[in-house]
């Protein structure tokens, strides 16, 4: 073979399984979900027909439906606020050298490295009504009076503290992230920073913020995702109860509880395209502003 | 100060394509289960061949010994995949809408059984199984028919049960169990005072399975059922036992015999630990099987040997034991039916359904069984010496146990389902009154049937 053909090719072999496995497991599912969201899919009202969009009309004329987009918007906006504002406060303070840095940073990871469920499990006993940690810590503290049923009464503290658990999930990749580019900046920055006088706010405000803001773009957009995404915390902490229910748990309900599995397509759909345009929205926001900065 | 430009400027091109990368994983790992091109096949890439059967039920194992023995004797070999309850349903819903092997004997919920006639997933079991014969030995054979055809065998007998402590009604002076709800709402007022307990009743109310058949089994206490032979609504009326049922059960909560907590409790579990540490002393719609299962367990109860089965206290007096047995079948796209259907012959056996409850002591028990299918086998437990209050589970089985619908689960079943637990759910938190979850309810209910 010719070298420099060989040369030209090589990068295409190497990335080519990466292409096959990303397009066997997402490419050819998106267009399939695509097609048959078109479609109604019924196990129980057969035969399969096209419909249009017949499955959004009805999904819309669903109010849990409503419910479960606004919830959903609502975890996004806590996720990706608080685990990016975190994660920011976790790699700025382990940046610095100190003892038991590698087990700190160690135990920060770990509720990334548990599976969702594992972790949802741990919070449904934290949050137990009855014998629950936080019950027993707050009633301890004096700070309430009685027990208190936490989760399934109130739809904005269901929805806060479902999304709490799914923010101790995924602050930790934030972090690392965050922590990744926070030592990449050069430091000659700093040094030349505190000979002209500034302070640590100023340092962190003028050099290390803009610097990082496209790793925070990175982070925010993997918490929108995750966030939008969310599915286990919510079903194992408040069932199916549309109170603190999600797109992805209506996506559940709708194709594998009431067999609808052209509305479950039609959702994963919604759920793929809102969160294509919410992340390139909020990638370029944040584009945007690094660049003015500059 | 200022920042050089070459530390500022990073290329947009691949960041956008890392994020479009990112949603796109992200998504499809999310949302993967929902593609009827999803496989399911977990048993299937575990040395399946002409004699190996893949059986997937929400029960651990019987013990190896037993299934060796059975291996010895038919040449099957059995790969048992334990699987939760909520997961299985998925996978066989997932598995047989792609048209893809999933198991080769899997379970067969009585909820589901119109689901699985009409969809046409599980094989009719008559031409291995003599229904004229099982019928008289299994109470709850019925409940697995439609039309003629058999789509699993019951391999459990789980029905409604109330559970009391006798200990704490003792404190209280009460000596005699209630046969009536108002008599149980004014013994556990007692039990209450005299036992210090905030809130002596467990009832599931949280959106799970576990709180529409408490309420198919407080409708069947007052006095009747929830759906007509032909699944029209009968719960509307503020005079029906369907809608005093979900009244009962709203203002038992709202008057705080029921612990705050249960709106969120959805696992059975978290439900009956409430007993098992004597939270509370006494469970409405409990399962048959729990005093031996969880209830008279040292290691994890504090209970043992104060428990008791009532009959569910009705209006006027004991009320029926609503039944919702656990069955097993053969999937449409099994790839040994043959040596499924002898595997299932063995499994509900007489006697090793005797063997799963107790029979030869702890060692051969399978975990969280409830109670065996077979009435042979309750007599070959109460002759062993009553393991279990066997003899008195079994003359509530077959005296007072009915279906939930008299025809058996409608095909819309699940849907019909999550109705009735998100809107009693609704009127427990107050969110909803109860006539306007009655409505809601007998709405879906029309449009369910509209929609065939």
């Amino acid at each position: 073979m010719n070298p420099t053909l060989g040369r030209r090719l090589l990068p295409y072999i190497l990335i080519s399984p990466l292409v096959v496995f990303i397009g066997a497991l997402s490419f050819v599912p998106t267009v399939d979900t695509t097609v048959e969201a078109f479609f109604q899919v019924m196990p129980l009202n057969p035969p399969t027909r096209f419909t249009g969009f017949g499955n959004f009309r009805r999904l819309f004329a669903n109010p849990v439906f409503v419910t479960s987009w606004v919830n959903t918007v609502v975890y996004a906006a806590i996720g990706v606020v608080l685990s990016v504002v975190i994660g920011i406060v976790i790699a700025t303070s382990l940046k610095r050298g100190f003892r038991f840095r590698g087990v700190v940073l160690a135990l920060v990871v770990l509720p990334w490295a548990l599976p969702a469920v594992v972790e949802a499990v741990i919070w449904n006993w934290i949050y137990d009504p009855n014998f629950g940690v936080l019950n027993s810590a707050l009633h301890s503290a004096h700070v309430i009076g009685g027990y208190h049923v936490w989760l399934g009464l109130n739809r904005w503290l269901t929805v806060t503290l479902i999304e709490i658990v799914q923010v101790w999930q995924i602050t930790p990749l934030s972090a690392l992230i965050i922590l990744a580019a926070l030592q990449a900046i050069p430091p000659t920055l700093y040094e030349a920073a505190r000979v002209d006088g500034a302070s640590s706010w100023q340092s962190f405000r003028r050099i290390s913020l803009p610097m990082l803001r496209p790793a925070i773009a990175v982070a925010a957009v993997q918490a929108l995702v995750l966030s939008l995404n969310i599915f286990d915390q919510a079903y194992i902490l408040n069932g199916i109860a549309p109170l603190g229910s999600s797109v992805m748990l209506q996506t559940y309900v709708t194709t594998f509880q009431n067999l609808d599995f052209g509305g479950g397509y039609a959702l994963s759909l919604m759920v793929t395209v809102a969160t294509a345009l919410l992340s390139m929205a909020l990638l370029a926001l944040l584009y945007r502003r690094t660049e003015a900065a500059a | 100060m200022k920042i050089p430009r070459s530390h500022m400027r990073r290329p947009l091109a691949p960041a956008l394509a890392l994020t479009a990368a990112i949603v796109l994983v992200g998504t499809a790992c999310s949302s993967g289960g929902s593609g009827t091109g999803t496989s399911t096949g977990q048993g299937a890439s575990q040395g399946t061949g002409p004699s190996t059967i893949t059986v997937a039920v929400a029960y651990p194992a019987p013990p190896a010994a037993m299934l060796d023995q059975f291996t010895k004797q038919t040449g099957i070999k059995v790969n048992w995949v334990n699987i939760g309850w909520d997961d299985l349903q998925t996978k066989i819903a997932a598995a047989m809408t792609s048209n893809a092997y999933f198991a080769d004997a899997t379970d067969v919920d009585w909820s589901k059984v119109g689901e699985y006639y009409k969809t046409g997933w599980f094989l009719p079991l008559n031409k291995w199984f003599s229904v004229s014969s099982l019928r008289p030995d299994m109470p709850q054979l019925g409940t697995f028919i439609v039309n003629n055809e058999l789509i699993g065998v019951p391999f459990d007998s789980s029905f409604m049960v109330t559970t009391i402590n006798t200990k704490d009604f003792e404190k209280a002076g009460i000596s005699t169990a209630p046969t009536t709800l108002g008599n149980f709402s004014a013994d556990l007022k007692k039990v209450a005072t005299a036992t210090g307990m905030s809130n002596p009743l467990d009832i599931q109310l949280a959106t799970a399975e576990g709180l529409s058949t408490c309420w198919y089994q407080m409708t069947a206490a007052f006095g009747g059922q929830v759906l007509s032979a032909q699944y029209a609504p009968e719960f509307t009326s503020p005079s029906s036992p369907g809608y005093q049922a979900m009244n009962w059960m709203v203002n038992a909560y709202k008057n705080s015999l029921v612990p705050k907590g249960n709106i969120n409790v959805t696992d059975y579990d978290g439900f009956t630990t409430e007993m098992a540490k004597n939270r509370v002393a006494g469970v409405l719609c409990d399962y048959s099987g729990s005093v031996a299962s969880i209830y008279n367990v040292a290691s994890s109860s504090s209970v043992v040997n104060q428990t008791e089965y009532v009959q569910t206290p009705g209006a006027t007096g004991p009320g029926p034991a609503v039944a919702n047995p656990d069955g097993i079948g053969i999937p449409k796209n099994a790839r040994n039916p043959q040596a499924a259907a002898k595997f299932i012959q063995w499994f509900t056996n007489t006697e090793n359904q005797a063997i799963w409850a107790g029979l030869k002591g702890q060692t051969d028990v399978v975990p969280t069984f409830p109670l065996p299918a077979r009435l042979s086998s309750f007599a070959l437990l109460s002759k062993a010496g009553d393991i279990g209050q066997a003899s008195q589970l079994a003359a509530i089985l077959s005296a007072h146990a009915q279906p939930p619908f008299p025809n058996g689960a409608p095909p819309w079943y699940t849907q019909f389902s999550n109705a009735v637990q998100t809107n009693i759910h609704q009127a427990a938190i107050g969110a909803e009154t109860v006539q306007q979850a009655v409505n809601n309810i007998a709405s879906e209910v029309q449009q369910l049937k509209a929609s065939g």
